[in-house]
């Protein structure tokens, strides 16, 4: 639960997008015929709701109904008197603060849309279930999911996403060159990436590390402290205006050629996903996931080693993660690419 | 789960709501959805949304089996139809998703909530033990915030100083909100870019988590020295936060920490800052989540005992100096309470050119 700067730059992020990207929901809703969408947010599930409305949830919970036309309307489990605050990051209609938010979106929805109207859900079997009950004692038979449909207009991501991203990455870059060298504990690494990238501006900053390569690549929430091997990996996950990158390195005092190896591989990588190049990476794949924001997880796997086998569309903005088992021992990366189709795709930051 | 009745608890947990299931099988997700089925005689499988959350409690625990899926929820619900002849519950309500939510398990889950929260409720020595430490980290903590704020720097970069601090001492997250500003301050928030001016009032609740318990510190220092109307508003403040912590023992609400509270208010005119169109909580339950049972409110009728951590807080806004926050994370001991908080309830004051 930490949350970082939270703020609206209408520069950054023209409020004139965020109506672009509801009028293509909204235009998708009515193809679909849905009177009418539902959208949860929380602090694990912020994506969908930020992406439409620039709104991010520092803790609690909201819905964002969404009708064919007009601005959308926001139901937040928040006091009335955070509104002021609400209004200043978000760009919505409508803003209600209300106790029970599944009660509220049923009362909205018999106010608005009309009884034999569908209603979409995003992602509705996993709705909580204090927020499902009351909609599904009032409107069971309209509800529907519509996490296919969002997910088909989710992707490719507009420039202004694209933008965010870069900034992420290059927040996450620094951040990870702010590692002290010759750090020996583990706390070192986390305290510099912490401070670094919040100081640049980030939203949330997940690291990660793996505190001893030889010993596992498992990315380590650490709670307390440990020491650093001579070889150790470090992950860490970037939100700037509610677009999120992950990035990974290894590190080591002493990188061997292997690793340079596959660096070089790495570099390459947003090219070869185009198929006309792609050539095996060094030693044996252990682990590979392609991540992209598809519905209100920030990031979801949408391929991977083990499946699922998703298509990702040309201009997905996605992170690709692999490790890799070298010569010289275990080795891992992490990149945040657009995908390209027929032209060659584009990794985020320099490998 | 034998007094209760059930062969198989299954607890949900996500990075919002992670608290039931860090108490009964001591993972904590930082992403997507996460199951653990758990059952009586001891076996515990684990269905988590993302393989890198898989692998970590994986490495966390190596006796686990643990599984990941991008299709989490039907995975567990797969999981639950194997066991065959069992009374399965579903835990908790509020992390509960429809899909499972709304099948056989329904009935289930109020009992199974409720169990968990009896049993998170009060808290071991061990537990306690983290408590104490979250408190002593929070004290220090707020001792780096007070450093952090200097005229001219913006809002997040207190934030950024704070959180590289915990990092430093091992600590994972921490829920910290603030504000900056004057009359014109109706609460607080995540930081903003607003910059420290002469004059303010900076507000934060600041609470880092040791081995997944939460402590929490509320203090408002001013940006220079403390004018008449912030010297008076903390006096307020101050003598509430007084009055919640003396009423706070075993037997007694949490309505009536609440109403200590309100009444030092009322008796100083200020009855109308009491209530929910300024503030919220006049404290809560600390452990596992940071806004924890019971709530401290005035129509709470939950009884109080020994073991169990609050954090007292008469935090709202003051008609003459703005949003003023005060409030000591404490336990409620055999005898009354212990105070756990150590830093000075003082209006701290920071250079203010």
């Amino acid at each position: 639960m930490r949350r970082g700067l939270i703020g609206w730059s209408r520069d950054e992020v023209p409020a004139s997008v965020l109506e672009g990207r509801v009028a293509r929901l909204q235009e998708t809703m009515r193809a679909a015929g849905l009177g009418a969408a539902l959208i949860y947010t929380s602090f694990a599930r912020p994506s969908a709701v930020a992406w439409l409305t620039h709104f991010v949830p520092y803790w609690n919970e909201g819905l964002l109904l969404v009708l064919p036309a007009g601005a959308p309307v926001l139901l937040a489990a928040f006091s009335k008197r955070m509104q002021s605050w609400i209004r200043s990051v978000t760009h919505v209609g409508e803003v209600q603060s209300v106790a029970n938010l599944g009660r509220a979106a049923a009362k909205v929805l018999d106010e608005r849309v009309p009884g034999s109207a569908k209603i979409g859900v995003l992602e509705l079997d996993a709705l909580p279930w204090p927020v499902a009950e009351p909609l599904l004692d009032s409107h069971a038979t309209q509800l529907t999911d519509m996490s296919a449909l969002f997910a088909s207009m989710r992707q490719p991501a507009d420039a202004t996403e694209i933008k965010l991203a870069h900034r992420a990455a290059d927040i996450a870059v620094k951040a990870l060159g702010s590692i002290p060298p010759g750090a020996t504990r583990a706390s070192q690494v986390l305290a510099a990436i912490e401070g670094s990238a919040r100081l640049d501006g980030a939203e949330e900053v997940l690291p990660g590390i793996a505190p001893d390569l030889a010993a596992g690549t498992a990315m380590r929430r650490l709670e307390g402290d440990l020491p650093l091997a001579g070889r150790y990996a470090v992950e860490v996950s970037i939100a700037y205006k509610a677009t999120w990158v992950r990035i990974a390195r290894c590190f080591s005092s002493n990188a061997p050629q292997s690793w340079l190896d596959a660096q070089g591989w790495t570099s390459d990588w947003a090219t070869r996903i185009t198929g006309d190049a792609a050539g095996p990476p060094p030693g044996v794949t252990t682990f590979w996931t392609l991540e992209a924001c598809v519905g209100s997880k920030p990031l979801s796997v949408v391929a991977s080693a083990v499946g699922p086998r998703g298509t990702v569309s040309a201009g997905t903005l996605a992170c690709f993660s692999i490790k890799l088992q070298l010569p010289d021992g275990p080795w891992l990366a992490g990149a945040p690419v657009i995908i390209g189709s027929g032209a060659p795709g584009r990794l985020l930051v320099e490998y | 789960m034998e007094a209760d009745g059930i062969d198989v608890l299954v607890v949900a947990g996500n990075p919002w709501r992670g608290d039931y299931l860090r108490y009964a099988v001591d993972l904590t997700p930082t992403e997507g959805q996460v199951f653990a089925l758990i059952e009586r005689e001891g076996n515990v499988q684990v269905v988590a949304e993302h393989p890198a959350e898989a692998a970590r409690f994986q490495s966390e625990q190596s006796e686990l089996r643990v599984t990941w899926s991008p299709a989490p929820i039907e995975d567990t619900e797969a999981a639950i139809r194997s066991f065959v002849r069992r009374r399965i519950a579903l835990a908790p309500l509020a992390a509960a998703p429809y899909r499972l939510a709304s099948g056989p398990l329904a009935s289930s889950m109020a009992t199974a909530t409720a169990m968990l929260d009896r049993l998170m409720l009060r808290k071991s020595p061990s537990e306690f033990a983290a408590l104490r430490r979250a408190a002593a980290l929070a004290d220090e903590g707020y001792a780096v915030f007070r450093e952090a704020a200097r005229v001219g720097r913006p809002e997040y970069a207190l934030v950024a100083d704070v959180e590289a601090f915990f990092r430093s001492r091992g600590c994972p997250e921490n829920f910290q909100i603030l504000a900056s500003g004057g009359r014109e301050v109706r609460g607080m928030h995540p930081p903003t870019e607003r910059r420290l001016a002469p004059g303010d009032l900076v507000t934060t609740e600041l609470t880092p988590c040791v081995d997944g318990y939460y402590a929490q510190i509320c203090r408002t220092l001013a940006i220079g020295s403390p004018s008449e109307a912030q010297l008076g508003a903390f006096a307020v403040y101050d003598e509430a936060l007084a009055a919640g912590i003396a009423a706070v023992r075993p037997g007694a609400t949490a309505g009536e920490v609440a109403r200590a509270q309100n009444e030092v208010f009322r008796r100083h005119g200020l009855g109308d800052y009491v209530t929910s169109e300024y503030t919220r909580v006049r404290g809560h339950g600390l452990g596992l989540y940071v806004d924890g049972r019971p709530a401290i409110l005035e129509d709470v009728d939950l009884v109080l005992e020994a073991e169990m951590a609050l954090v007292v807080h008469p935090n709202t806004y003051h008609p003459e100096a703005g949003y003023f926050v005060h409030g000591d994370s404490v336990r409620v001991s055999a005898g009354g309470c212990e105070v756990l908080t150590r830093t000075p309830r003082r209006l701290f004051s920071v250079p203010g050119g």
